[in-house]
């Protein structure tokens, strides 16, 4: 296995620059996930790691060797295509065995390597069959297989799952997990659901508009993201953005009010603002709770009032939609035996430890707490 | 999901089976079953049986002229298979690599030929290759192949040779266009599938590309197939119905025309048209048959 | 090729391009030669084009004398006209009989659906030349021979095969939930027919059009045969006897050609892109 660096990546085609000084180094044995929104760039990254797409500017290295001019089969790696890009008129033995041929392998070799390959993905009964002749599922394991079967130093995976249904996705998902496991391979997995990024991911690289917003492990991200973007992209649902002003900033808290005349301590490193800026706050929703009754006094500015529209209902948690006096709307996850209905009047309290502070430029101010 | 038929569906489909069937199927069988009548001296016609057959093959005058007209029809056949097919397969998979500029501009002018009438064709290379005119010798001269230069379409032993650069001069533009159709048809993902395997341009065209297509090439040959054992209007633009020089160019379909309608002092003769047309026919089938019950079968199941 | 390469993979790719352009050019220039020679040709003088075939006309060889006898022969009038009148009306009514006729047999299921459409099928691969001599007898009895409708209907009768084949397919796409929600409110078949499926296979029009014109207008066995007479030729006919008549008049044998190729190239250039793209979404079969 092997590692990767990216210095100082960028791609641009004509005058169009699509990717901005990529920077990012993946460890050996590493599971990276690049996500982002379509457009983001994350596939033309892939595919400029793979070698189909040629690098610009910057350097690339895979095991600590520059590989920008070299073609795909030189690097030492196998990808996994969204469409799974099997080779209509070969049998399933056929595909697996193409690149093991090119490379030179002895007949012995390419058998057993393929049969245990094939074994692992369970597909060795499907070895004589076409790929016209399966599912959707089981083409994807012979890509996988594919590329198992090259013994490949990195694993590149383009949206392998998003052309399967729902239930498989999830099965399939699973087995990814497993099989990075027990191969121990550094692999780079390209998705535009965070679900999957955040479940799948040693680390998570957040793309947006062909830069990297932040890349970290999943928990990370999640609890300490470095803009706005970043914290609307990761967690479902959306994070609850609620403006505000600054009146006194400082390395331990910044103040906020954030209605007319309710002031809150944020604790966040606030030196890098000044008192009397626009802000915005991130409530996460399930640091928004159902107040009851009379409340916590001191916490009588953490409180939103509103009116429900909409309750979603998970079983185990509910989604509580509100939308406030001043037109603020916002979602909070509330226990399953709460029983609310739509159109009833209530508050929401938030938790002060579970703020976020992003500046205007949608920059995060660094949290001192956690929640 | 087929809808219960309804005297809908008879309306829809009748016009067209009606003149189909009026003008295309039964004047074929017609003719079949012409050829088994004979025309006397007197213009009477009957029954004859396998007359006409046992003629056209037997008959010493009439079987040299089908055998004659038979092997050039297989030369005109071989040489197309053997220049059309290939430079239209040349052609369309470099029409078909990515990044080629101006392969519009290609694909319009490359398909050209194809769409101009066979007479105008016929009588343009004519006066090309015409010694009168000189336009050949000319540029001949200028690559210093001058000396090379000869009335190539009046000569016995090369204007069927000749006739037939001209045919696939003309007609490379649908093999051209069908074969680049199935190119471009295979998945961008499945060739940069092999490209990341460590396949070159060349395994990739020879494992990948020639593979998924052949089933395209299977057609471009039968079709090819069927329009030359058919070809007529050609020979006819450039040598007149006699397919000269001595019937050096003289191909099924101008012996044909020959029988059916007479020339000079030979008399047509509709019934032995018919039994000439009815072999021709069992050519093609043969040929198409073959393709349809052996060929084509194995072609679509190398492809996938 | 998309893979990054190193530079002297680079200069391969480039000799490579090279190649390419050169071959793909090279071919061009063959093909393109042979038409510019004639076009250039009858614009010049009988001197002009013995001369100097190769160069353009100059002031001294510039000449419309070919064209003036060409035209002035009122015959080239009407022979365009013929064949436009025939191709027209073979191209519309080969689409408006093959659509139907792919309608019935995609959308309706009745005994002998899949004999039909073999049926049809059979005369792509055999030529319908081969039932000339019938053909003839059949146009005699009708006392049809020397009219431009006995052309029409053997035409049809050529083009309906590959018609109905080609018109199957678009027709098989049509989404089921379209003719369901038209049946459901009411819509009578005809109308579902005309209203709602003709315009959407309007792309396999263009594919149609292509694989069936060209071999009309182009064609000269069955001008030949069935309607040989100067009130009916088409222009492929007529410029065949044109150019027999005047071997030796070079003007007049180039300018016939050159407007004979006319219509196809106006045509093309106007309509190239829509063609290819006809062709080749519908050369997938």
């Amino acid at each position: 296995m092997s590692t990767v660096r990216l210095s100082n990546l960028s791609k641009s085609y004509g005058s169009n620059r699509v990717l901005h000084d990529i920077d990012l180094e993946i460890a050996d044995g590493e599971l990276v996930v690049l996500v982002g929104p379509s457009g983001c760039g994350k596939s033309t990254l892939l595919r400029m790691i793979c070698g189909l797409e040629p690098i610009t500017g910057g350097e690339l290295r895979i095991d600590g060797q520059v590989v920008n001019e070299l073609p795909p089969a030189r690097r030492g790696i196998a990808m996994v295509f969204q469409s799974y890009a099997l080779y209509p008129h070969m049998t399933v033995r056929g595909n697996m065995a193409f690149g093991l041929q090119i490379a030179g392998a002895s007949r012995a070799d390419r058998e057993a390597r393929i049969l245990a390959a094939a074994k692992a993905l369970h597909i060795d009964h499907l070895l004589d069959r076409r790929p016209r002749e399966l599912s959707g599922g089981q083409r994807q394991r012979v890509a996988i297989g594919r590329a198992i079967v090259r013994q490949p130093k990195l694993f590149l995976f383009d949206e392998p799952l998003s052309n399967l249904d729902a239930a498989l996705r999830v099965k399939t998902r699973i087995e990814l997990a497993r099989l990075h496991r027990e191969l121990a391979a550094t692999m780079v997995y390209v998705t535009h659901d965070q679900v999957e990024a955040m479940t799948l991911g040693d680390r998570i690289v957040v793309m947006h508009e062909g830069r990297v917003q932040q890349a970290g492990s999943p928990l990370e991200l999640y609890e300490h993201p470095a803009n706005r973007f970043v914290a609307t992209f990761i967690g479902s649902p959306t994070i609850n953005l609620v403006p505000a002003t600054t009146q006194a900033c400082s390395a331990a808290g910044i103040r906020v009010e954030v209605h007319a005349g309710c002031v809150v301590d944020a604790p966040t490193d606030g030196s890098a603002l000044a008192p009397g800026q626009r802000v915005e706050l991130g409530i996460r929703p399930e640091h928004l709770s159902v107040a009851d009754g009379a409340g916590d006094p001191s916490r009588e500015c953490l409180r939103f009032g509103g009116e429900v529209t909409l309750i979603e209902q998970l079983g185990e948690s509910h989604l509580v939609y509100v939308r406030c006096a001043d037109g603020l709307e916002l979602v909070a996850r509330a226990p399953g035996h709460t029983r609310l209905r739509i159109g009833d009047r209530i508050g929401l309290e938030a938790d002060p430890r579970g703020l976020h502070v992003f500046d205007a430029d949608g920059r995060a101010c660094r949290r001192t707490a956690a929640a | 999901m087929k809808q219960k038929a309804s005297w809908h569906a008879a309306v829809f489909l009748a016009p067209a089976l009606i003149v189909y069937t009026a003008f295309s199927a039964w004047p074929l069988l017609a003719t079949l079953r012409l050829g088994l009548y004979a025309t006397d001296d007197t213009g009477h016609v009957a029954f004859a049986g396998l007359a006409n057959f046992q003629k056209l093959l037997f008959d010493e005058h009439w079987w040299g002229a089908f055998r004659n007209a038979m092997i050039n029809n297989i030369e005109f056949f071989a040489i197309h298979t053997l220049v059309q097919n290939p430079v239209a397969l040349l052609l369309a998979a470099l029409l078909s690599l990515r990044g080629v500029r101006g392969a519009a501009a290609y694909r319009t002018v490359l398909f050209l030929p194809t769409l101009l009438s066979v007479v105008i064709i016929g009588f343009a290379w004519q006066l090309i290759l015409s010694p009168l005119w000189g336009v050949s010798e000319k540029l001949m001269d200028l690559v210093g192949l001058g000396d090379q230069f000869g009335p190539w379409l009046g000569q016995e032993d090369t204007a069927l040779r000749t006739i037939t650069l001209i045919s696939v001069w003309q007609f490379v533009g649908v093999p051209l266009m069908l074969i680049y159709a199935a190119l471009i048809a295979i998945p961008e993902e499945v060739v940069e599938a092999a490209q990341v395997e460590g396949a070159g341009p060349w395994r990739i065209f020879w494992r990948i590309r020639l593979p998924l297509i052949l089933p395209t090439l299977g057609l471009v040959n039968i079709l090819t197939f069927v329009g030359n054992f058919n070809a007529f209007d050609l020979i006819y633009a450039v040598k007149g119905a006699l397919a000269g020089p001595n019937f050096a160019t003289d191909l099924l379909g101008t012996l044909f025309y020959r029988t059916f309608f007479g020339y000079q002092s030979e008399v047509g003769s509709a019934t032995m048209g018919a039994a000439l047309a009815t072999l021709m026919f069992l050519v093609i089938l043969a040929g198409v048959g073959l393709y349809f019950l052996v060929i084509q079968r194995r072609l679509q199941r190398v492809a996938g | 090729m998309t893979a990054a390469a190193s530079p002297m993979q680079r200069a391969g790719v480039l000799s490579r391009t090279a190649l390419v352009h050169l071959t793909l050019g090279g071919y061009c220039l063959l093909v393109l030669g042979p038409i510019l020679l004639v076009i250039l040709n009858s614009f010049k003088t009988r001197a002009g084009i013995f001369d100097a075939p190769l160069a353009l006309p100059t002031h001294d060889t510039l000449s419309l004398a070919g064209y003036a006898r060409v035209l002035g022969d009122a015959a080239m009038g009407r022979m365009f006209w013929n064949s436009f009148v025939v191709t027209g009306v073979s191209l519309v009514l080969i689409l408006l009989l093959g659509a139907m006729a792919a309608w019935a047999l995609t959308e309706y299921r009745f005994l002998g659906n899949r004999l039909l459409a073999l049926f049809l099928a059979f005369g792509i691969m055999v030529p319908i030349r081969l039932g000339s001599v019938a053909i003839l007898q059949e146009m005699v009895a009708l006392d049809l021979v020397n009219t431009l409708t006995a052309l029409v209907l053997v035409y049809i009768a050529q083009g309906l095969p590959l018609a109905v084949m080609i018109l199957s397919e678009f027709v098989a796409q049509v989404p089921q939930e379209l003719k369901d929600a038209a049946r459901c409110d009411g819509v009578g078949e005809f109308r579902i027919f005309f209203q709602v499926v003709l315009p959407l296979i309007r792309p396999a029009v263009a594919t149609v059009a292509v694989f069936t014109m060209v071999p009309i207008w182009n064609d000269l066995w069955f001008p030949l045969i069935l309607a040989p007479s100067e009130q009916t030729q088409t222009v492929t006919l007529g410029v065949q006897q044109f150019v027999g008549q005047f071997a030796t008049d070079w003007n007049a044998v180039l300018a016939a050609l050159s407007l004979a190729v006319l219509p196809i190239l106006v045509l093309y250039a106007l309509f190239s892109r829509q063609l290819i793209r006809g062709i080749t979404a519908g050369a997938v079969k």
